[in-house]
């Protein structure tokens, strides 16, 4: 078998098929990763399972490549018979063999991992400094039992083939086209189509090991069916001496051993299946979900008990990651100590009793359902989205006691507005602030009847397009000065993006901020006409936590400070002045607080911040979890509205952020998944040629 | 000792083999003479165990080869009609793959290697690639692999096929040197050059040997004509 192992790698490590093997899985494994990688942005996907997701499905074509020579050429010159006339058994020549072309998958999958590691670490460094290469183990594990399996089937095909090009095509064929072209169709003709029948075996596999969910029924069989597999390569070359009038005999009996063979390895499967032995291993960047300090912070805070009941069917190829999600929940809030959580699963098809009482509640299948003292008080939503923020407002709302207030609009400019569900409007972060505890209203101040109440948190001016009226202006600025019924002072939020708003201008510049053109030129841009802002102040509340994120603003306007704020600086009327956001050495977004005297500022004081854009929070922008711009916008609610103690800790932890602009993406793409492979070739032909020359 | 017992084989309905019966002693080259198709290589592929007979029985050393085979093989060296090798290895690493495939320690092989690259006359290209030798080199370097364990039995397919004058020269002395310990079985149909190398003809015709013909005291024309004889016989 040695002997076999250490003659197949020589064999396989001169043939120029290997070269183009292994490039091909290269180019293919790396082409879906960086697709997988783009899909993911901003997701709660674990880079391991991206990863092994990725290579998995490339790693029978690998096989089949690297396999397809192994017997058929030696059947093809004949050498065959002087194996069989060799004092060796045929299975280990199998066995010696299949080792041989395993030894080369294997590597391959391991410099794979490595390439891929270090394109990572060269192009998205804030992603690969929160690698950890433990967590790709179980998900290389598991491409070492696919391999082992695909490297089997590739010896059986190369055994039933004098020809190594009908080799491989039939194990391509065999393990890529016929599989996946039967689920799609059974997929697509069957009426409940992917929900019914789940996604493909192996790739589930692959996802749940790289996950760190270890199903030892999913081991046996992998290494069941590659011993299967073996058993039937070394029939059929020992069929080979299967020539003579005792052939149908000696045939009849090497099926029957294999029938049974089969047979015993399903019932084993089939016994180790309802058995069902899983292990759950927590493996650090494989998908456990570990929560920010702000959601931790609520559940610290929540007082009593709350069951989350997952409605969803089992089969649904988003149960994996609900689970995943819900028990990290459970562990956090078990470790802080404030609310008791209680997480049950129910399947609308398995669990019909407790079905049928959802269902009757008007609960919808694919929902969150959060029951507190035995009574639904909230339900989500699955297929909406679910996140970490959602679901932490959603605790907060229910189990944090507190005062609901509200946040006023303005309107009467063409402002964005927060009932706009279009890709303009700003519906989604409504139903942020909402699910925040505040409550939305809109007001005219060109309308003397509309009152500024006392419940106002906080005044949004959401980028008008036409300008104030002076009589606006004066309101502003006396609700600003607390001149409105509001003696503590008034906390505005402006949103703006243009600079012939005359009397808005004026006003900020009253206050010290002065909007103007920046010049955008040699600013890191995903489309050319954003600004990938990452230098935050780490010196105030409301961009401390948002280090290492970053915020995507649409054609902002720089902001600096204006003449009265300079000699406002030195006078009585107090200001004090913080920079948030830059990029090219201009301010983006500056924070101005103002009171009487210093102890004024620090107590109770007026609070304006501005922002040059609000693109950066209409739907469309926040489509993508990638950036932080929702925990900027938050930040700055919370900031002005005083909850400062709830502000968010930046971009969700879990979320999949790699930090790439375009042309980074760009080149990475090109650089894994076509240069990296041709290098990888040129270098194994060369070496081949050196071998060959030898 | 090599007993071959009633030897029957079949391709399908096609009798090949029928009732074949000869012994072969150690120091002994039993050569198989026939026609086109009569079934030569059919036999040597039984006796080198790559194919089951339909029936009778073949012992080496007193042991049936086929409840033994591994132990049988380890004692055999068989040339194919066509030798077919690995052509992207060297003389000297093919050999040593084929002796380790053999189970021979790896204290010896070095040696046996060194004996069997010196006996067919190959040290100059041992280090050469077996791809790029010429027929006659790549003849002589499956014939090494054939003898290359000093097997007890030796099953040489048309081992003159394609050699000139020279390398069947060569052929000859190397056979004839290896046989002292081993019984040799080879076909061809270079009836001179196999007149002056085997101690005994055997005549394969529809299916069976038809005539058995010891060499010794014949001088080679006798032989060819008694085995011609033969041959006429049967097609006539």
């Amino acid at each position: 078998m040695r002997v076999t192992f250490k003659r197949t790698v020589g064999m396989v490590s001169k043939l120029y098929i290997t070269a183009l093997s292994i490039a091909v899985f290269f180019a293919g494994a790396a082409t879906l990763f960086a697709f997988n990688l783009d899909a993911a942005e901003g997701t709660f996907s674990a880079l391991a399972p991206l990863w092994t997701v990725s290579v998995s499905p490339i790693l029978p074509v690998l096989a089949a490549l690297l396999g397809m020579e192994v017997w058929s050429d030696e059947r093809k010159t004949g050498r065959i018979d002087v194996l069989l006339s060799s004092p060796v058994r045929e299975r280990d020549f199998v066995v010696g063999k299949f080792l041989g072309v395993w030894f080369f998958v294997v590597t391959s999958i391991l410099l794979f991992l490595a390439s891929t590691l270090a394109f990572l670490n060269f192009y998205a460094p804030k992603l690969a400094v929160s690698i950890s290469v433990a967590g790709f183990l179980p998900g290389i594990i598991l491409l070492i039992l696919q391999g082992s399996l695909w490297s089997a089937v590739a010896i059986v095909s190369s055994a039933l083939f004098r020809n190594a090009a009908g080799s491989a095509a039939t194990t391509i064929f065999a393990l890529v086209a016929l599989p996946r072209a039967l689920w799609a169709a059974l997929s697509y003709w069957t009426r409940d189509g992917l929900e019914r029948f789940g996604e493909l075996p192996m790739d589930i596999h692959a996802f749940d090991f790289s996950s760190g969910l270890i199903s030892v029924g999913v081991v046996v069989s992998y290494i069941l069916l590659t011993f299967v597999a073996l058993f039937v390569a070394s029939k059929i070359i020992s069929s080979l001496r299967f020539v003579g009038r005792n052939a149908r005999r000696l045939r009849f009996s090497a099926s029957f051993s294999l029938i049974l063979s089969v047979l015993f390895s399903i019932l084993a499967i089939a016994l180790v299946y309802r058995v069902n032995v899983n292990f759950d291993i927590p493996v650090a960047g494989s998908g456990e979900t570990r929560f920010s300090a702000h959601t931790r912070s609520v559940l610290e805070q929540a007082r009593g008990s709350v069951s989350i009941i997952a409605f969803l069917e089992r089969k649904d190829s988003r149960f994996r990651h609900v689970s995943h999600f819900l028990r990290s929940l459970k562990r956090d809030a078990d470790e802080v100590g404030g609310v008791r959580l209680d997480i049950k699963y129910v399947d609308p098809v398995l669990d019909i009793a407790e079905a049928t009482r959802l269902v009757r509640e008007g609960i919808e299948k694919s929902s969150f359902v959060f029951e507190r003292d035995g009574r639904i008080v909230h339900t989500l939503s699955i297929d909406e989205g679910y996140s970490e923020r959602i679901i932490s407002a959603t605790i907060e709302r229910i189990a944090v006691p507190f005062q609901r207030s509200s946040i006023y609009w303005t309107v009467g400019h063409s402002e964005a507005t927060f009932d706009d569900y279009n890709p303009e409007g700003l519906s989604d972060v409504a139903r942020e602030l909402s699910l925040n505890g505040y409550d939305n209203k809109k007001i005219n101040l060109a309308d003397s009847n509309s009152i500024i109440g006392k419940d106002c948190a906080l005044l949004i001016i959401a980028g008008p397009k036409k300008d104030f009226a002076e009589s606006e202006i004066e309101r502003l600025k006396s609700y600003l000065n607390g001149q409105a019924g509001n003696s503590d002072g008034g906390r505005v939020l402006v949103l703006i993006n243009s600079l012939e708003l005359r009397g808005l201008v004026n006003l900020l510049s009253s206050w010290g901020i002065r909007p103007g053109e920046i010049d955008l030129r040699g600013v890191s841009t995903m489309t050319g006409d954003d600004v990938i802002v990452k230098d935050f102040s780490e010196a105030h509340a409301i961009t401390r936590t948002l280090k290492d994120q970053q915020v995507i603003l649409y054609k902002p306007l720089g902001l600096s400070l204006s003449s009265s704020a300079i000699e406002g600086a030195s006078g009585a009327d107090l200001k004090r002045y913080s920079w948030l956001v830059e990029a090219g050495g201009r301010h983006l977004a500056s924070v101005v607080e103002c009171g009487s005297t210093r102890s004024d500022v620090a107590m109770r004081p007026s609070r304006l911040v501005v922002i040059g854009d609000v693109v950066f929070m209409m739907n469309n922008s926040l489509r993508s979890y990638a950036n932080a711009n929702r925990d900027f916008f938050m930040n700055c609610v919370k900031y002005l509205s005083g909850r400062d103690v709830m502000v968010s800790s930046g971009a969700e932890v879990d979320r999949l952020v790699t930090g790439m602009d375009r042309d980074t993406r760009i080149a990475f793409t090109v650089f894994s998944s076509a240069v990296f492979p041709a290098v990888v070739f040129i270098l194994c032909v060369f070496f081949i040629v050196l071998r060959r020359r030898r | 000792m090599l007993e071959v017992c009633n030897i029957a084989f079949s391709y399908g309905a096609k009798e090949v083999l029928k009732d074949v019966t000869f012994a072969a002693k150690p120091g002994e080259i039993v050569c198989i003479v026939g026609n086109n198709g009569v079934g030569k290589t059919t036999l040597l592929k039984i006796l080198a165990t790559i194919t089951a007979p339909d029936s009778g029985v073949i012992r080496a050393e007193g042991q049936d080869i086929f409840k033994y085979p591994l132990k049988y093989r380890r004692n055999l060296g068989y040339l194919q009609e066509s030798p077919a090798l690995y052509e992207d290895m060297t003389v000297k690493s093919y050999l040593k793959y084929r002796a380790m495939l053999k189970g021979e320690p790896e204290k010896r092989i070095r040696r046996r290697i060194q004996e069997a690259l010196n006996t067919c006359n190959i040290q100059e290209v041992m280090h050469q690639t077996i791809g790029k030798l010429s027929f006659g080199l790549k003849k002589r370097v499956a014939i090494a692999d054939a003898i290359l364990l000093r097997p007890r039995t030796i099953l040489l397919d048309d081992v003159f096929a394609g050699l000139d004058r020279t390398m069947r020269f060569d052929a000859k002395e190397i056979i004839k040197s290896v046989s002292a310990f081993s019984s040799v079985v080879l076909t061809g149909h270079e009836m001179t050059d196999l007149a002056k190398l085997a101690t005994r003809f055997l005549v394969l015709s529809d299916g069976r040997i038809s005539a058995s013909i010891s060499t010794e005291s014949l001088n080679e024309i006798e032989i060819v004509s008694r085995i011609d004889n033969a041959l006429k016989g049967v097609v006539s």
